[in-house]
């Protein structure tokens, strides 16, 4: 029997250009999706807590698909199952597009309670002022709103680092599939699963010391 | 309806989903359990323990679930060969890991939220720490619990698909497998192409059974507030 010792600074040591690259990857495909998702999410979010015709309905029923189904068979419909109506994409594309589907929705809603938690006689006040829709969205309900919602969108943003580990699957190699791949070769699996464990840990523990920063940084002063 | 449909949702149904919805049974009672005690205890003024229940539940939120997954797949047969399991049972422990670390942060907010002549009240009647509150707050703090358990069961459902990655045969790995079958040439399978009918088949499922949790969870918060 092979007799395994734990050399995590050997693995790491040895491999680190190659997991460095893996890390590289799964920041390159969450920073695309965090953009993207940001994007849907104010939209899809502006759309439905002002009820605009059609986009809500299409909104709702977006979010809903997303929420009720588990993300890995949303990629596994991408990876999988566009290809047979001629859509077939790079598995950087499917990473990266695939979380912002995912995170999008969940973006629209944290954006839909934060403009909707504006209060309206705010907006009362700019249209009183003599700014027109647009413009009363743009100067007030925006930039309120988008602070009301900063944690939970800050909580999605989390999710979709995590959940680019799903990229796994499709043979993509970001950290977890670089970090298990180079384990398959030579056996240290309980470095690979250290050095994942310490790399996401890193990230998400970061970020959400992020989030209490910007909580206070950025409360509203008469919410705090 | 074609012909290959039928074996197909008949295989997905019958293999795969029970296995689904066992292993979210167990992961989703386990979490309730341990994410309930974890939590109780977390309410306690001693510095270590909390120290430690702290570390436990940060790690596994911090943690993408499928790296636990791996990790007591891969990993815990490294410690000792006692700790193999098999896929399912993997993934249900790691899903126990995850589910109940989010159990226990929701049970602190929900114990400390009951007022404290609850506690004082019960101490006078003679129970000690744990008949204090295995029979008076936890009662009332359940009520407060309710939907964020209903949104975890209906994540856990969701959840369990993780065991495809390792070849648990779940709803997804059912999908997968007959996927595979169809796209086979002739001797084997039909050589022809159907990804995206079977895994939209799979989504349709997990539709099924996961909406009504959400939307039983979106009205357990609404009721509560008022």
């Amino acid at each position: 029997m092979l007799v395994a010792t734990y050399d995590l600074w050997g693995f790491v040591s040895e491999n680190w250009q190659e997991l460095l690259d893996g890390l590289i990857r799964t920041l390159k495909v969450s920073a695309f999706a965090i953009v993207g998702a940001s994007a849907i999410g104010i939209v899809l979010g502006a759309a439905r807590a002002h009820r605009v015709p059609v986009v809500s309905q299409f909104t709702a029923v977006y979010v809903e698909i997303i929420r009720n189904t588990p993300i890995l068979v949303q990629i596994f419909m991408i990876f999988y199952g566009l290809p047979q109506l001629g859509v077939t994409l790079e598995p950087f594309t499917v990473a990266w597009i695939s979380v912002m589907i995912w995170g999008g929705a969940f973006n629209s809603e944290n954006f839909r309670a934060g403009f909707e938690a504006v209060p309206y006689r705010y907006r009362e006040a700019a249209l009183a002022l003599g700014f027109g829709p647009r413009s009363t969205f743009l100067n007030v309900t925006f930039p309120i709103g988008t602070r009301i919602a900063l944690p939970s969108s800050i909580n999605t943003y989390i999710s979709i680092v995590k959940n680019t580990s799903l990229m796994y699957v499709i043979g993509y190699s970001e950290l977890t599939t670089t970090a298990l791949n180079i384990s398959n070769l030579t056996l240290e699996t309980p470095e690979a699963l250290t050095v994942l464990a310490i790399a996401y840990l890193a990230l998400v523990w970061s970020l959400s010391w992020v989030i209490r920063l910007l909580e206070s940084h950025l409360a509203l002063p008469e919410r705090s | 309806m074609p012909d290959w449909v039928q074996p197909v949702v008949d295989y997905i149904l019958t293999e795969g989903l029970p296995n689904t919805l066992r292993v979210a049974a167990v992961a989703v009672t386990g979490s309730a359990i341990v994410g309930l005690l974890f939590g109780t205890l977390l309410t306690i003024r001693f510095l270590p323990l909390r120290a430690l229940l702290r570390l436990y539940i940060e790690v596994f939120r911090g943690l993408p679930i499928l790296v636990t997954v791996f990790i007591v797949y891969f990993g815990l047969p490294t410690i000792s060969p006692s700790l193999r399991f098999e896929a399912l049972t993997a993934t249900a422990i790691a899903l126990i890991l995850w589910g109940s670390a989010q159990v226990a942060e929701a049970t602190r907010g929900a114990v400390q939220s009951i007022p404290r002549e609850q506690h004082e009240a019960a101490s006078a009647l003679g129970f000690g720490w744990v008949g204090r509150h295995a029979f008076v707050i936890l009662p009332q703090a359940v009520r407060r619990l309710l939907p964020p358990f209903v949104s975890l069961l209906a994540n856990i459902i969701q959840n369990t698909t993780l065991a495809q990655v390792i070849g648990g045969l779940e709803l997804l790995e059912a999908a997968e497998r007959q996927n595979e079958r169809l796209t086979a040439p002739p001797p084997i399978g039909l050589g022809e192409i159907h990804s995206f009918a079977i895994f939209g088949f799979v989504a349709a499922v997990f539709f099924v059974l996961s909406f009504p949790l959400t939307r039983l969870a979106a009205y357990l918060e609404k009721r509560l507030v008022v």
